[in-house]
């Protein structure tokens, strides 16, 4: 089966459960359209589209393959940042923005390749605290400050 | 007349020292971002947007759109020196640009570049002017059935126009629309597709959608390609002079994609790529030395660079006097407008005026910052790209988190972004379009709207929907946008043939 088959059946998939959502919708009797309206009218169109993509997706050409093709280094590097943004957020209430995002900066830069550590640390620590200042004092959107005092 | 006293009022607007400040930092940073390869003008806004939070609405608009165009202008300069667009609006620049910028020319080119650029955008700034105030005239006639058909159009034309599969373009614009249904429902006060949590209450932030779709996956395909050496592929920049023959053969592609990229950029669905890639085709079929196009031609470096910022002008018009944008790009800006708190459209012109020719004149100040840092300062500014990219793809995260954490203060936002990342990064990785789904977020909501106003008028009976000349006509086109592909796929073979050879 081709990739796009897979994501057809995957979408089909996705409109029934949407569908059944929309019809558990609770009624509002005084409206001229209900709000189960446009969402109902929404699953059937994508099942439609899914049906449609499956049979417009018979096969695949090499180039097609190839592109969607992520080599395993590639792979692990994009789950590796996944982890240490999720750390970012797991951690980012309890521990501040500052720390959280020094550390993550330094980190992240060093696992993508950079191995100036000095240069390294020092665009992260001048970057971190200066936009936590503009955002903390000049437009007034306050960042959590977590542990740290100020 | 009455022109001539808006704008003078939209100057007074434009030139308070606080919005020429805005319209610097706006042009500065989106020439910065565009010209970053992977790094398009959606994400360019998007990333500036929580910058604009508290601002008066004029002035985040001016910032906003700033942004917007300097992204198209500075997307030029990464075409022309490193064969790596910046932009989708600026694939067509790299055709000729770069083979100049290898023949050892790049001044040339990017001097061209910039001065084709200025008057595509100066020349649609003008035009900007002159028909937005008729349009948003003629807006005010539309009921809320022809703004429901308008918004129907908006989005087949979208998913026709873009690249790849016509079917997977419109799942796209489905799925953007299944997401725009969840929060409480504004009419009924029903709460759909929450699954009880509060957060989901009021819906999605349209930031987590811009930031998670565009910028967070642009950011996965950096990290891919993360390895690829810029500095070493960058030519020299050497010098900048054009002669005067020189100026005489691009004149004419200048004058021709001024007006037909304006035109397209008005057009619901089309844009900058489009514009420039037909400016670049028409200026080859009509030249008289085709053979020249791909080696270094001026004329084919000088119209798509037109077409893509006078389509950029272009694409305010149904913006400000339809309140419905027509893009990608300009669904973001619609999004930014909200966020401060203005609902563009026909009656902007009267309730908001500092807004609507304040952003107007303040294009004209910024085409004329944007001609200053793309040509005597192009040099300095081209350092942006010896970046190293590691750190460049984590100050970026660190930008889109801090964005969506500014919108509520709560990091369940936060999650939601990481989850669009991946949804994101996954729809490009499979071909399917993310502009239609960004467009039928934002449209979402306002389709529903127009549509049960609609009925309400005509007291449920659907017949509403055609019993106005102009919504039957925009259904109409609508229709055939749709059907369109698909006469299109029978000739797509001969055109692939001929765009590879382009």
């Amino acid at each position: 089966m081709t990739t796009d088959r897979k994501i057809a059946v995957m979408l089909f998939i996705l409109a029934l459960v949407y569908l059944i959502l929309s019809y558990q919708l609770p009624e509002f009797p005084y409206a001229i359209m209900d709000s189960d309206v446009l969402p109902k009218g929404l699953g059937y169109l994508l099942l439609v589209l899914a049906i449609i993509l499956f049979v417009e997706s018979k096969t695949e050409t090499e180039g097609q393959r190839k592109k969607r093709q992520l080599s395993k280094a590639d792979r692990n590097m994009l789950l590796m940042v996944l982890v240490l943004v999720l750390l970012y957020v797991i951690l980012l209430d309890t521990l501040g923005f500052v720390i959280v995002s020094i550390l993550f900066l330094i980190g992240t830069t060093r696992l993508l390749g950079y191995t100036n550590w000095r240069v390294n640390i020092l665009v992260s620590v001048l970057f971190t605290l200066g936009l936590y200042y503009a955002f903390n004092y000049l437009i007034k959107i306050y960042l959590p400050q977590g542990i740290l005092p100020f | 007349m009455e022109i001539l006293s808006s704008m003078l009022y939209g100057f007074e607007v434009a030139l308070s020292w606080q919005n020429i400040l805005f319209v610097l930092i706006g042009v500065f940073c989106g020439t910065m971002i565009g010209m970053l390869p992977g790094l398009g003008p959606i994400s360019a806004i998007a990333i500036m947007i929580p910058l604009s939070y508290g601002m008066n609405p004029a002035s985040a608009l001016i910032l906003m759109a700033g942004v917007y165009y300097g992204a198209v202008f500075g997307g030029s300069t990464s075409s022309i020196l490193l064969n790596a667009p910046g932009i989708a609006g600026t694939v067509a620049t790299s055709f000729d640009g770069y083979p100049l910028a290898k023949q050892g020319q790049a001044g040339k080119a990017l001097a061209i570049a910039a001065i084709a650029s200025f008057c595509g955008g100066t020349f649609s700034i003008v035009a900007l002017m002159l028909v937005a105030p008729i349009m948003a005239d003629v807006a005010t006639a539309f009921g809320p059935s022809e703004y429901f058909a308008l918004m129907l159009l908006g989005l087949t034309a979208i998913a026709s126009l873009s690249e790849g599969s016509t079917t997977k373009a419109l799942i796209a614009a489905v799925l953007g629309l299944m997401v725009s249904t969840i929060g409480i429902d504004g009419q009924t006060g029903t709460p759909r597709f929450t699954f009880g949590s509060s957060q989901l209450m009021d819906g999605i932030d349209f930031l987590v959608i811009a930031l998670g779709l565009f910028a967070i996956a642009e950011v996965c395909f950096l990290i891919m390609g993360r390895k690829q050496n810029l500095l070493g592929k960058a030519s020299k920049i050497g010098s900048l002079k054009i002669r005067k023959q020189e100026a005489k053969e691009i004149s004419g592609p200048i004058a021709r994609h001024s007006v037909l990229g304006f035109i397209l950029g008005v057009l619901p669905g089309a844009g900058a790529t489009i514009a420039s890639f037909m400016a670049y085709l028409t200026e080859k079929r009509i030249s008289k030395k085709p053979e020249e196009f791909g080696r270094g031609s001026l004329k084919g470096l000088a119209a798509p660079e037109t077409a893509n910022n006078a389509a950029c002008g272009g694409s305010f018009i149904p913006l400000l006097t339809l309140g419905i944008p027509g893009s990608g790009t300009t669904a973001v800006l619609l999004g930014a407008l909200l966020v401060v708190g203005v609902q563009p459209g026909p009656m902007m012109l009267q309730d908001h005026p500092d807004v609507f020719w304040g952003v107007i004149a303040s294009m004209y100040v910024g085409n004329i910052f944007l001609l200053i840092l793309n040509l005597p300062l192009i040099p300095f500014i081209a350092r942006v790209l010896y970046i190293p990219r590691p750190m460049l793809i984590s100050l970026i995260i660190i930008f889109c988190l801090v964005g969506v954490y500014g919108v509520r203060f709560n990091t369940f936002d936060l999650y939601l972004l990481i989850a669009f990342g991946v949804l994101g990064f996954l729809m490009r990785l499979f071909s399917f379009p993310a502009a239609p789904f960004i467009l039928a977020f934002i449209l979402g909501g306002m389709m529903e709207q127009s549509f049960r106003q609609a009925l309400t008028i005509s007291n449920g009976s659907l017949s509403i929907f055609w019993s106005s000349p102009v919504s039957v006509t925009l259904f109409a086109v609508a229709l055939i946008s749709l059907i369109f592909p698909l006469i299109r796929k029978k000739g797509h073979n001969k055109s692939e043939q001929e765009g590879v050879k382009a």
